[in-house]
């Protein structure tokens, strides 16, 4: 093939052919069958090398939600199929396991703690006299701290109210708790860039997400977006100060 | 093909390109199981099933986010093809006897088959792309990927310390390339059949 055809083709779908250049290139097309399936081919790959570094970071997100996403219901299924026996290796496992937790615990001395600025009151969901089943569940759930229950609660509440940025402020707090990060972020990063009342109290819980996945650096730059005037503003700065 | 009606679970579709862990979510509780189920009666197991269905709902990111899909069945119907042919082509690729397949599912309707065809078309077409451009030298690699993300080949020129006229032929004779080691793969002719 010739190196120029492709410099052509190039050029043609550049949009940088004279009138007479362009009139030749598609009578070449119409007349030479290998010429157009060539330059087809050249086309599309254009068009998928274009599309895959353009997106390149929007793919990266969508991979990691959805294997965050996968992988827990993947374990939910297997959590509520049989009871676990364990082998001896297992022991062995759960000895260095629990060695491990111990070191984390160590370690964790040195620094600042997520239980320590998390410090969200009781909620209250329903509205009096308004006892609908399943606020109320949830409620009761996240009052109790039993989040894996509030989670399927809040979970069911939202497929029906999508945009109430209170049922997903308090959802992306239980999935701090529950360690499900990729779904805690997702949710109070959408409060924190929307204009809720939620707005600085979603940024600030984000910010404690990324301390309790001890991303230390990610957690003070989020704590910096929180302005002055607000609420959560001063236990901001002094966590950052720990941080830093 | 445009007449048709855009179906109710369009929803499914845009939310995976807007990376709404709502409807990924929903996708998995409501039309995962199945598949599931589908993969455990024909020689799979649980692992096997959580691959089969990521690498589907990938394809289809990529190929509702590159190019418009437009769902005009029933998402179920779907899904279920697409994961059922990746299983298919899976249980082909490691073991060589024939396998038995428990057909108890089908689903009728063209359009489900339709859509589903061209999203497998679309995955393998991706792979053999993504394949074929590994094997490029590090020189296009770097300028192919310099030239999509920056966009001007002003800057891009620049940046590689080259000239503009250079950078620009440059990109034509690496995807020149491409095309040629795509269009010499036998996969490819299989693809166009």
């Amino acid at each position: 093939m010739d190196e120029q055809d492709y410099t052509l083709f190039e050029d043609y779908l550049l949009k940088a052919l004279s009138e007479t250049e362009k009139e030749a290139f598609e009578t070449r097309l119409s007349t030479d069958p290998a010429f157009k399936q060539r330059f087809n081919t050249y086309k599309e790959l254009s068009a998928f090398l274009e599309h895959t570094f353009e997106n390149e970071a929007a793919s990266t997100d969508f991979k990691n939600n959805l294997k965050a996403i996968s992988s827990k219901h993947f374990k939910k299924q297997q959590a509520t199929k049989k009871g676990i026996q364990f082998k001896p290796w297992q022991y062995a496992m759960a000895a260095s396991i629990a060695l491990l937790i111990g070191i984390t615990l160590f370690n964790k001395l040195s620094h600042p703690v997520y239980a320590d600025y998390a410090n969200y009151d009781s909620i209250s969901l329903t509205v009096r006299g308004n006892e609908d089943g399943l606020l109320k569940t949830a409620e009761n759930a996240f009052n109790k701290k039993d989040f894996a229950k509030a989670e399927v609660a809040f979970k069911e509440l939202l497929l029906t109210d999508e945009k109430n940025s209170e049922l997903q402020f308090y959802r992306g707090v239980t999935n701090i708790e529950l360690n499900n990060f990729a779904m805690a972020d997702w949710l109070l990063k959408g409060l924190k860039d929307g204009h809720s009342v939620y707005k600085t109290k979603a940024t600030y819980y984000l910010a404690l997400s990324k301390l309790k996945q001890k991303q230390y650096d990610a957690a003070v730059e989020i704590l910096k977006t929180i302005p002055d005037e607000a609420e959560e503003h001063k236990l901001a700065q002094k966590l950052i100060k720990k941080l830093d | 093909m445009s007449e048709k009606k855009l179906h109710d679970d369009q929803k499914y579709i845009d939310g995976l390109v807007q990376n709404n862990a709502f409807i990924i979510e929903a996708i998995y509780d409501k039309f995962a199981p199945k598949v599931i189920n589908y993969i455990k009666q024909n020689s799979g197991d649980s692992d096997q099933a959580q691959d089969i269905i990521q690498d589907t709902l990938i394809t289809i990111y990529n190929q509702a986010s590159e190019k418009k899909l437009e769902l005009t069945c029933p998402f179920d119907a779907y899904f279920f093809l697409l994961c059922k042919r990746k299983w298919l082509n899976e249980l082909k690729k490691t073991s060589n006897k024939e396998v038995t397949i428990k057909e108890d599912i089908l689903y009728k309707g063209e359009d489900a088959h339709e859509l589903a065809f061209e999203t497998d078309l679309y995955g393998e077409k991706h792979a053999l792309f993504t394949e074929m451009f590994n094997k490029l030298g590090t020189a296009c690699k770097e300028l192919l990927a310099a030239t999509f993300k920056i966009k001007s080949m002003e800057e891009v020129a620049e940046s590689l310390g080259v000239t503009y006229a250079y950078a620009r032929k440059k990109k034509s004779l690496c995807i020149g390339k491409l095309t040629e080691l795509v269009r010499e793969s036998p996969k490819f002719n299989l693809l166009n059949k």
